[in-house]
């Protein structure tokens, strides 16, 4: 069985509650919100902190976004407490070269921290977005167009639009949730949006014809849903060559490709869902028809998503964050019971599931993915205990008391990038916990 | 460092909040340290936000609605002190202001090893799915710790415990 081992506790910790952390696009640093009103940069490469953001919110940092495809300058977004979400910026050194870019540790053997003050001076505050009532809890850069998404308590989704640098316009605010709005997170490729609410749903928004409005609501969980994430486009593949399937598996694999990505959400039910688009059957329009009358087009807008299934619960406490590796597909998860859960998704192999081949400990408690009568049925939802599941998800490896007694926060997929890499495509997971510590840990197999 | 910042000084912790835990023989004896009582003592002197009253002597928490659950497995270190609230009044607010109050001085007094949940009692409020959802919601009792008027509301209260 696979071992979660820890590799790093990054240093300084922050002496307060640290929130979350969000591994740069293609730099080896990770920035951490803290509650003590500042951004700690830290580097993957030696664990240390490299630079700090402060002065610019008024209460607890709760979520940082960096933007996508930024080559030479690093913009950072922040969503506050405060109610506001700041832009800062920063030149990369060597900017342009992406993995090339060294950073310059001018803090040396002095150990860093607030004495960098050179470094501190690089960031510099572009502009701060004001509009939210009350505290902002998530902030997110879309993969696929100049958009930003904030979600706030005051129970609204905003879609920001950077027309030019530092200018940003809002181009929507959503109004449908019932509660404080906890997490918002871009679909990899298109411009639709996901959020996840303490009313207990999950909504997707998307432009319909130039509005952006609410296309589907994902019912079912039983409490704050506090986390929400699409999937890797590509992670179809996790489940390994597509060579040797039966016709059952290689129709599933269909189904999944139509659909596309599928949506992950954890909640204070103690639960971990996946969710998936039905794909819907439409005749491609002969080019050159006559523009469809505006009725058929809101038909269209909707989209219907269904639970596919639930992941092994192992968890005892809410689930405060489930994320997704872009690279292997394998999900992790943590709450407040403190524990570190790495799921896999596997064939389900003929025989019973009980007692892998691996020999692999396999949690019981999910439920298996829907089977093809359910999938062309198109309505069951597969929580209803279909044993006929063509995929299943296993727990494959756990530990405890991440951060000692704490609660964990947030956790996330990261790159290696220190000295020790066993491999170009090696991941960490990246835990943020109560205890202001930010950890970093190797999945051993 | 106490999860919620108060403007108090620091309430002196039970002794084994300051040792340092790091052998299994001394964790378990710390098992043993809190019971319901201690917890009890912590809450009962917490004055009412409108009467000049504790919420001991106002029956707003009793020693028979607090419950300590141990670990759930042997690897967890993991305890849970549940409280249940009965409100004198209806008023949905000051209710919330009540279990704030509680839940505040539970995580700040207890070691951290200990996971509070604050409940209103069944059937003693219309509005208890609410508050409970509030007080069980650990980004919302955060951020209320952040704002000034109402950590100044808690800190009157909790100003007679001790």
């Amino acid at each position: 069985m696979p071992a979660i081992t820890l590799l790093a506790t990054l240093s300084p910790p922050c002496n307060a509650r640290t929130w979350s952390s969000t591994p740069h696009p293609h730099l080896p640093i990770i920035a951490t919100a803290c509650s003590d009103k500042t951004v700690r940069i830290y580097s993957l490469q030696n664990f240390q902190q490299q630079s700090t953001i402060s002065g610019g919110h008024k209460r607890s940092i709760r979520s940082c976004a960096w933007k996508p495809n930024s080559r030479g300058e690093s913009v950072l977004a922040t969503g506050s407490f405060d109610a506001s979400a700041g832009i800062w910026r920063r030149w990369e050194e060597g900017g342009g070269n992406g993995q090339d870019a060294e950073i310059d540790f001018t803090g040396g053997l002095s150990g860093g921290g607030e004495k960098d003050e050179d470094d501190d001076d690089e960031w510099r505050f572009a502009v701060i977005l004001d509009g939210h009532d009350s505290e902002i809890k998530c902030v997110t850069f879309a993969p696929t167009a100049p958009l930003l998404a904030t979600c706030s308590r005051d129970k609204s989704v905003w879609i920001w639009e950077e027309l030019e640098d530092d200018n940003f316009e809002t181009v929507a605010v959503l109004n449908e949730h019932e509660g404080d709005v906890k997490c918002v997170a871009w679909h990899p490729s298109e411009q639709l949006l996901a959020s996840a609410s303490y009313d207990d749903n999950i909504r997707l928004w998307g432009e319909d014809v130039d509005d952006w409005a609410c296309c589907a609501l994902l019912t079912g969980h039983e409490g704050t849903v506090w986390c929400v994430e699409f999937e890797d486009a590509n992670n179809i593949y996790a489940l390994g060559s597509s060579e040797n399937l039966t016709s059952e598996q290689q129709a599933y694999v269909q189904v999944r490709l139509k659909a596309g990505p599928r949506l992950i959400s954890c909640s204070d039910d103690m639960t971990i869902r996946i969710w998936r688009r039905v794909p819907k059957d439409k005749p491609e329009l002969p080019a050159g028809q006559i523009k469809t009358p505006s009725i058929w087009k809101n038909r269209d807008f909707e989209e219907e998503w269904i639970e596919e299934c639930r992941l092994p619960q192992v968890h005892e406490r809410p689930i405060y964050t489930v994320n997704w590796s872009k690279k292997t597909g394998k999900v992790v998860s943590t709450g407040s019971d403190g524990k570190i859960v790495v799921y896999e998704e596997r064939w389900k192999s003929s025989k019973i599931s009980n007692g892998d081949a691996d020999g692999d400990v396999v949690m019981a408690g999910g439920t298996p993915a829907p089977d093809m009568e359910d999938l062309t049925a198109k309505k069951v939802h597969g929580s209803e205990g279909h044993m006929g599941g063509l995929t299943e998800w296993v727990a494959v490896a756990e530990v405890e008391n991440a951060h000692d007694v704490f609660e964990v926060n947030h956790v996330v997929w990261a790159p290696r990038a220190d000295k020790d890499k066993r491999t170009e495509d090696e991941e960490v997971i990246v835990s943020t916990g109560d205890d202001g510590e930010v950890n970093v840990w190797t999945l051993d197999t | 460092a106490p999860a919620y910042p108060t403007l108090l000084a620091a309430p002196s912790s039970p002794p084994e909040a300051q040792s340092d835990i790091s052998s299994d023989s001394e964790e378990e004896e710390d098992r043993e340290e809190i019971d319901e009582q201690e917890v009890y003592d912590l809450i009962s002197t917490i004055s009412d936000p409108e009467h000049p009253l504790s919420l001991g002597s106002l029956g707003v928490v009793t020693l028979d609605d607090i419950k300590i659950l141990t670990p759930t497995s042997p690897r967890s270190r993991i305890s849970t002190v549940t409280v249940l609230i009965t409100p004198t009044t209806s008023a949905c607010s000051l209710t919330t202001v009540i279990g704030l109050g509680v839940k505040v001085r539970l995580v700040n007094a207890l070691p951290p090893r200990f996971r509070v949940d604050v409940r209103i009692k069944e059937g003693t409020s219309k509005t208890a799915d609410e508050v409970n959802k509030q007080l069980g919601d650990k980004e919302r009792v955060a951020a209320a710790m952040e704002n000034k008027s109402l950590v100044s509301v808690v800190n009157n209260m909790l100003a007679t415990c001790e």
